[in-house]
């Protein structure tokens, strides 16, 4: 039954854009499908899963499906966010990317709850959406231009208070980092999904509906959400860490620990780390600070640097280009930010493997290629990963296949073709797990125990403890994957509890959810995505980590002499989650979850 | 483990809110379920005090584990808990013989709980209608009451179940003060 609820949150309808054939449908999502599944993350990979998963990633079959939220666009803090699924050209696996900013926000008031867009243009070609109107149209001037300037000009042409998520040339280009970028400095950034969109001959997306989102219970709603507020302020990761400093609160606290790793993980510290803090950071380059639409915390950077302004960087970001290169220079790291902001470039990925590539032409691998701890020479990197010219056509593909062409396959610190982003898994047995068993590659985001393992949030455990592990990442995949659906942000999760999302939920929709669904969807989505990678090849055997971290004991530091023991943590993750050892969903757990079934 | 099991046994203990061999704690581990010895003292813990049975399937360690094992276990498999703390809180026990639930009025109370529900049952130990009727109530709240028996609390990890146990009975004495002083407090309301 097409969703036709009293309530608020979903519209209940979604648009197919055809690009080979150049039309736009309108579809209607169940009332069903949208209770099991959400929205972003989980209606985005239920979409992909009909379609499948058998297609190219590059090839017009592939849909592309930015999804928003039943929260999105309502007073729900930092319900501004959306979801891009696909199946990605960089790892094979299904894929989600969750971005801020306010595209989410101006997608929903487009009265869709999502946009599933297949076919290949015979021309560059954009989207232009409001509430009354669909329409594809040319964007032939707009190819070879970077984010900032296709932004623009969108802007400048279309009026109003459009919002553009576009590709620069990296995603134009087919890079397998390509990211696609919006509200100029935002990016649903993982997984190459912007050579997807690029792959289709789309440019980008101008969304500029203004429907209001209908909320069932709005007295009840306004209550809810004073009462998060008010968790939001107490907390201080949430009211003081992440304002005054960004997400480079992290630099610091991970370093003390050994668990932010430098010179592609060779080393689980970096001695200079203090020179690329989030302190520093704050007194030096800082503009000011930032907010996503709808949220409190104000976690993104404006800053300065090199004459120019621009967005971050991020922890991530700090990390990928500056420790994992060996490179301590704040300004050089935030001028490589920019460019690949501007190119469309996943910052994690291009700096890890960037970071490789130096461990590559150390070991004679790659002669002439970059050097550990030279600024010049990483950004030097980035610019031809971002042109797509000499070195950086192989860094555009990624460490793993660049580490593979080189004969170092072991140098490439990924899991399932993602690059590993910046924690050490040796000082945080948990996050070593979670990398391990993560559907979408090396990603920190799937389960994130920096909370209990680094920020005690509920309370602190032991890192250094496996048997603890398997419990607790299954508990924070669940939930994290219905926060994506929901579509909100991870930080929102350091203050506001399972119960209280739920509470948002049924304030919002009108349908009574308890924290408990919540889990019990995300475990569904998580079956859905593992029976997916299951069914492109991708099992058990890529549930491991870079040799390096299971083989190679930490030198010095707080972790020294650790390697993550995910041969103790492995076999009871598989049997709590009522996998068979081979790590495979069985039919019967298929079935209880409502689980489509790709495999037998 | 062992160490994490003794600790909050004996904390438990020294906070009034369990007497000497009262109360029973566990963990879920997957499949697998770690729980107190039946007649332990959580005081002293042991490594032997510590049973390791199925979520689902009986072993022979079932016969040492605590009565309320199968309670934990319904516990577990109604929610998303991975950790169980039962004690016999007084305050909290005394308060659960006056209404349906109990709202908190000190701002601790006020903070972590929006109401603690209170179940009457006419077994209240280790009975069927326990285990039918607790673990739906703590798939919406931290901790809950058994009428005139005691509480039930659920968290990720030991300490959180623990902290909500401590909270519960905390709270529940600044009610029972507030009555003694003739204020009306306590009292459920509606929630939201």
């Amino acid at each position: 039954m097409p969703y036709n609820g009293p309530m608020g949150g979903w519209h209940g309808k979604a648009l197919k854009v055809d690009l080979t054939r150049g039309t736009v449908k309108g579809f209607p999502l169940e009332e069903e499908l949208l209770r099991d599944w959400l929205g972003g993350r989980g209606l985005g990979v239920r979409l992909l899963a009909e379609r499948g998963p058998g297609i190219d990633p590059l090839s017009p079959e592939n849909p592309l499906i930015f999804a928003t939220g039943p929260l999105t666009a309502t007073p729900v803090p930092t319900a501004g966010r959306f979801c891009l699924v696909s199946r990605s050209p960089l790892t094979g696996t299904v894929f989600d990317s969750n971005s801020g900013g306010r595209f989410g926000v101006k997608l929903k008031r487009c009265g869709v709850d999502a946009l599933m867009i297949t076919g290949r243009a015979s021309a560059p070609v954009y989207l232009y959406l409001t509430e009354r109107t669909a329409e594809i149209r040319d964007a032939s001037d707009l190819w070879g231009r970077e984010v900032p300037e296709v932004t623009e000009a969108l802007r400048e042409e279309l009026g109003g208070d459009c919002s553009v998520a576009c590709i620069g040339s990296a995603g134009e280009k087919g890079a397998l980092l390509a990211a696609v970028m919006n509200d100029v400095h935002r990016a649903a950034a993982r997984g190459g999904l912007g050579a997807v969109m690029g792959s289709k001959n789309l440019k980008a997306v101008a969304a500029d509906g203004s429907a209001e989102v209908a909320t069932a219970d709005p007295e009840r709603l306004r209550y809810i959400i004073r009462e998060s507020r008010r968790w939001i302020k107490a907390n201080p990761v949430t009211s003081r860490g992440l304002p005054l400093y960004g997400t480079a609160i992290l630099v610091n606290l991970l370093n003390e620990l050994g668990a932010f790793p430098s010179r592609n993980f060779r080393h689980s510290s970096f001695p200079e780390a203090e020179k690329i803090s989030g302190e520093v950071l704050a007194e030096t380059l800082l503009i000011r600070r930032k907010a996503c639409w709808g949220c409190p915390i104000g976690c993104a950077r404006m800053t300065r640097a090199g004459g120019e302004r621009g967005e971050g960087p991020e922890y991530e970001t700090i990390w990928a280009l500056g420790a994992q290169c060996g490179v301590s220079d704040l300004e050089a790291v935030a001028r490589a930010d920019y460019l690949c902001n501007k190119a469309g470039l996943d910052t994690i990925s291009t700096g890890s493997t960037i970071g490789c590539a130096m461990e590559l032409a150390e070991k004679g691998l790659l002669p002439g290629g970059p050097r550990f701890g030279s600024a010049s020479d990483m950004l030097g990197c980035v610019r031809a990963a971002a042109e797509g010219t000499g070195l950086g056509r192989e860094l555009a593909r990624g460490s793993m296949r660049l580490a593979e062409g080189r004969g170092a396959p072991g140098l490439a610190m990924q899991v399932k073709g993602l690059e590993l982003p910046a924690y050490d898994p040796r000082g945080l047995q948990g996050q070593g797990l979670s990398f391990a068993t993560s559907n979408r590659g090396g990603c920190h985001l799937r389960a994130y125990l920096v909370g209990p393992e680094v920020l005690g949030i509920p309370k602190l455990v032991d890192r250094f403890s496996t048997g603890d592990k398997p419990g607790l990442t299954i508990f924070y995949q669940h939930i994290n994957a219905a926060v994506d659906s929901l579509v909100l942000c991870r930080f929102l999760q350091f203050s506001v509890s399972d119960d209280h999302l739920a509470r948002f939920l049924s304030a919002v929709t009108g349908i009574r959810f308890r924290a408990a669904d919540l889990h019990r969807i995300g475990e569904r989505i998580w079956n859905l995505e593992r029976s997916f990678n299951l069914a492109c090849g991708i099992d058990a055997s890529q549930d491991t980590l870079p040799p390096r971290l299971l083989r190679e004991p930490v030198e010095e530091g707080p972790a020294r002499g650790r390697v993550v023991l995910l041969h103790e943590m492995l076999p009871s993750y598989y049997r709590a989650r009522g996998w068979t050892q081979e790590g495979v969903p069985g039919g019967a757990k298929l079935s209880e979850l409502g689980v489509p079934r790709f495999v037998s | 483990m062992l160490e994490q099991f003794r600790k909050f046994g004996r904390e438990l203990f020294l906070q009034g809110v369990n007497s000497s061999h009262s109360g029973n704690i566990s963990v879920r581990m997957g499949d697998r379920i770690v729980i107190t010895r039946r007649g332990s003292m959580l005081s002293d813990l042991s490594e032997r005090d510590l049973i390791e049975t199925g979520l689902e399937e009986d072993d022979s360690h079932i016969v040492l584990a605590s009565t309320e094992v199968k309670i934990h276990r319904a516990i577990y498999r109604a929610t998303s808990a991975l950790a169980v703390v039962h004690a016999h809180p007084p305050a909290a026990v005394a308060l659960s013989f006056t209404g349906d639930s109990i709202r908190p009025i000190d701002t601790e109370g006020i903070y972590y709980f929006k109401s603690i529900p209170v179940i009457a049952t006419e077994l209240t130990v280790g009975s069927d209608e326990v285990a039918e009727k607790l673990p739906p109530v703590l798939a919406d709240y931290k901790v809950a009451l058994l009428r005139g028996h005691g509480s039930f609390a659920v968290g990720q990890m030991l300490e959180e179940a623990f902290q909500w146990t401590s909270s519960l009975e905390a709270t529940c004495r600044v009610i029972l003060f507030a009555r003694m002083l003739g204020l009306e407090a306590g009292e459920a309301s509606e929630e939201w």
